[in-house]
């Protein structure tokens, strides 16, 4: 499981900083970003829509978010123990 | 590390431009809670671009205010834009005349000397509208920020509202969609990220970046006297997008809109693409946007004549319909080079 922290990014930056991420990622491993920016959240949400990407939201501190994204496309919330509602 | 002395415009705020607006449905929420009149002595007030305040039977004055975080990093640019964007909420109200502008400055501490090439944007590009500053207030903030109220009067022919679209009429846009995008690539400088821009889009991000100031730096007066005898409901594209404005004339009319043409800045599909935006349905901020207007089917030719003769761009994007919200019809999408 890779990690990419954008905290104190905003956008663009982070959907940018997870693109190069998902580069060194194994099409089978999970990239989990922790972000704290509110429109980047949903900006990397439509990314992940947009190329098929599957992508769980979990629990993160007040103030951050965290996805969870499979660049293999399948659904990744059965693989989210911990992932939000 | 970059010293505070050393820092570029858009290095001081976490959002730009139109993109650090309270979100709309934060504002709903907000404008909920404080419970304000309904009726003023004013003609129109909340829900609309502009207060509209009736002066006599023929003559209205109009009222508007609006600023923002920078969105480029040259102070002269960011002030014509801010007074670009300010006024355009009263040229979509089809208040042109007698333009005033009363600026509204915040800058951090021992940022000062922006402040004359920021108020000379300003007062250039009001001069091109016809406008002048007549005063204003300067604050020290954390966050840069500029804008203005303005205030500029109208006709009751010329005056333009949000809320009479009808099924069936034609809507049109003035500038294309896509200033987040391109603006946001110019913000990028580090290399590896560039790296990625470059390979992206097929032209260089400077002049994507320079199509976008040159339709922030236009302003939508010319295109609201052109319109403003013709159109039923206008409203201009700002912080929430196309979509945004959209739903702004489709709750006031009580209609749906159906968007089925997008024209937007070369190259930003792909940039949009790239960052995940929701330019295709919207949904990226737009900062001094163009006009979105209305026009029953009979009066197409006539106001589609009136633009060609004005020099002002426009592209027809959709219908009115009697549903509800607005619709993303999968659009076309129109590459447009300024």
């Amino acid at each position: 499981m890779a990690r990419v922290d954008v905290r104190d990014e905003v956008c663009p930056r982070p959907a940018l900083l997870v693109r190069d991420a998902l580069e060194t990622v194994n099409a089978d491993e999970l990239l989990i970003v922790r972000g704290d920016f509110p429109p980047a959240k949903r900006n990397l949400k439509r990314l992940c829509s947009n190329h098929g990407f599957g992508v769980t939201e979990r629990s993160a501190p007040d103030g951050e978010f965290e996805l969870q994204i499979k660049p293999t496309g399948t659904d990744t919330a059965m693989e989210a123990p911990n992932e939000d509602g | 590390m970059k010293t505070d002395e050393a820092l570029a415009l858009t290095e001081m705020v976490e959002r730009h431009g139109c993109s650090c607006k309270l979100d709309e449905s934060s504002l709903e929420e907000l404008l909920k809670e404080t419970s304000l009149p309904a009726t003023t002595a004013h003609e129109r007030t909340i829900g609309e671009d502009a207060a509209v305040r009736r002066l006599s039977d023929e003559r209205f004055l109009v009222s508007t205010v609006d600023f923002f975080t920078p969105i480029l990093d040259d102070p002269y640019e960011f002030g014509q834009i801010v007074a670009c964007n300010a006024a355009s909420d009263a040229f979509a109200t089809g208040a042109t005349e007698s333009l005033d502008c009363l600026v509204t400055l915040g800058l951090p501490a021992g940022h000062a000397t922006i402040a004359p090439k920021i108020l000379e944007g300003m007062s250039d590009a009001l001069a091109q509208m016809g406008g002048t500053i007549t005063g204003g207030h300067t604050i020290v903030s954390p966050w840069p920020f500029a804008g203005g109220a303005i205030t500029a009067t109208t006709t009751r022919e010329q005056l333009l509202r949000t809320d009479g679209a009808s099924p069936g009429e034609q809507l049109y846009c003035t500038k294309p969609q896509g200033i987040q995008p391109a603006m946001g690539a110019a913000r990028i400088k580090d290399p590896p990220l560039v790296d990625q821009l470059t390979a992206a889009v097929d032209r260089p991000i400077d002049a994507i970046r320079d199509d976008a100031v040159a339709w922030m730096t236009t302003p939508n007066a010319t295109a609201a006297n052109a319109i403003a005898p013709l159109a039923t409901a206008a409203t201009d594209v700002t912080g929430f997008g196309l979509a945004g404005a959209g739903r702004s004339i489709a709750t006031q009319a009580g209609v749906g809109l159906a968007i089925e043409h997008l024209p937007v800045i070369e190259s930003t599909p792909a940039l949009a693409e790239l960052f995940g935006a929701g330019l295709r349905t919207g949904e990226t901020a737009e900062t001094s946007g163009g006009l979105l207007f209305s026009v029953p089917p009979g009066e197409r030719a006539a106001v589609e004549s009136a633009l060609g003769e004005a020099g002002v761009f426009y592209r027809p994007v959709g219908h009115v319909t009697d549903g509800d919200g607005v619709v993303f019809d999968d659009p076309t999408i129109e590459q447009i080079s300024y």
